[in-house]
């Protein structure tokens, strides 16, 4: 099923890794179905709707595809497709952040001493 | 006028580079006094081109100049103006209509910058106060050399956002509005700016943008396009997809309740 998702062509222009690449799938996929979460997480709070209907509605969210959820996306580090301890300001795992900051390649960033 | 005249308040500056300067001067300049510039009465006697137009009390004189009186050929006054602090505008009233913040990792872009957009607003006739130094953001982040075993050698880094503040006191909104676009238009690199924009109108300012609406919808909507979120996400017709399909009507028994649906859920909690 979630290879069914996938696209056909490579659609990425980070760190290339199958952990990116799934990533990169989940965010396209949630992005696709959020009206009908949205839709359906409305329908199940409404109280005004039969219980009936709102059950129904229950059983549909259950039903969808995990890579629908917000909660399947993760921050990865463009440059090494890690996931954990990423920077949000820089999307960067600690070694890669350092990296490009000794180069010179995030704007402003220096080696402090105080 | 020759280039070596042209260039001689360039190569002053450069003669001079541990003079101390003003911290909004422009950079790369020596602000010089009023009195360096020569008054223009004792300029005139000293051009060639125009000792023939003179008026009688001038000698008429077809010398040629002495070699120091040649060096006191001023610049023009543009462009002597360049080398000087920015001049400004008296305001009158004092009352704040744009408070421009401009932000940068480095100090000469962001001085240069200050003193262009000042020097703009001069010739805008605007009132123009600062460059205000803001206090600056330092942002700092600590991270191991290497892997995670080595944690006690670790490195530091930050980065420090400054920025000014430059406030148009009395501005009228419409040359306001110029001089921010001017400033976009001229967008210097790695310089982010940000305005706060305040109008003073009559009483009774809602009637009128409420009579203007209809002709200014289509320019605001052009506006609003490119900012926020450009896509809406259409819940609110899912909603009614999914109850009138066929899996919820056939649960639902009776199929859609009358619940208003037909002006969108948010009428829902109404009830009818």
């Amino acid at each position: 099923m979630s290879q069914f998702f996938r696209a056909k062509k490579l659609d990425l222009g980070c760190f290339i890794n199958i952990k990116t690449i799934r990533d990169h799938t989940k965010r396209k996929v949630y992005a696709q179905y959020e009206p009908e979460r949205q839709a359906l997480r409305y329908i199940i709070r409404n109280t005004t709707l039969p219980a009936r209907t709102r059950a129904e509605a229950q059983l549909q969210l259950t039903q969808m595809h995990c890579y629908t959820r917000p909660t399947q996306i993760r921050g990865r580090c463009l440059m090494g497709g890690k996931g954990r301890g990423i920077f949000r300001d820089f999307k960067l795992s600690r070694y890669n952040f350092r990296m490009e900051a000794l180069e010179g390649n995030l704007p402003g960033v220096k080696k402090a001493s105080w | 006028m020759s280039r070596s005249q042209l260039i001689q308040p360039i190569r002053h500056s450069l003669l001079r580079p541990l003079a101390p300067r003003p911290r909004n001067a422009f950079i790369g300049s020596v602000t010089r006094s009023m009195a360096d510039i020569p008054k223009p009465e004792e300029k005139l006697s000293s051009l060639p081109g125009q000792h023939k137009e003179l008026p009688v009390p001038f000698p008429m004189t077809n010398e040629l100049l002495h070699q120091d009186e040649e060096n006191q050929v001023r610049l023009p006054r543009s462009v002597q103006a360049l080398y000087l602090q920015p001049l400004r505008r008296e305001a009158e009233f004092g009352v704040p209509t744009c408070d421009l913040q401009l932000r940068s990792y480095s100090v000469p872009n962001l001085e240069f910058f200050c003193d262009f957009a000042l020097r703009a607003a001069y010739y805008l006739h605007l009132p123009a106060f600062g460059p205000v130094p803001l206090p600056r953001i330092t942002e700092r982040w600590t991270v191991p050399k290497s892997s995670f075993i080595f944690k006690k050698s670790q490195e530091n880094f930050e980065r420090v956002t400054l920025r000014r503040l430059i406030q148009i006191r009395d501005g009228h909104p419409e040359s306001v509005q110029i001089w921010l676009a001017f400033l976009q238009k001229h967008a210097y690199y790695g310089i982010g700016m940000k305005a706060n924009v305040w109008e003073f109108s009559k009483i009774g300012v809602g009637k009128d943008m409420d009579s203007q609406l209809p002709s200014m919808q289509e320019a605001i909507d052009e506006k609003m396009k490119h900012l926020g979120r450009d896509k809406v996400a259409d819940t609110v017709e899912k909603v009614k997809e999914l109850l009138e399909s066929e899996r919820f009507r056939h649960r639902g028994g009776p199929g859609i309740p009358a619940y208003g649906l037909s002006h969108g859920p948010q009428k829902v909690h109404e009830g009818t």
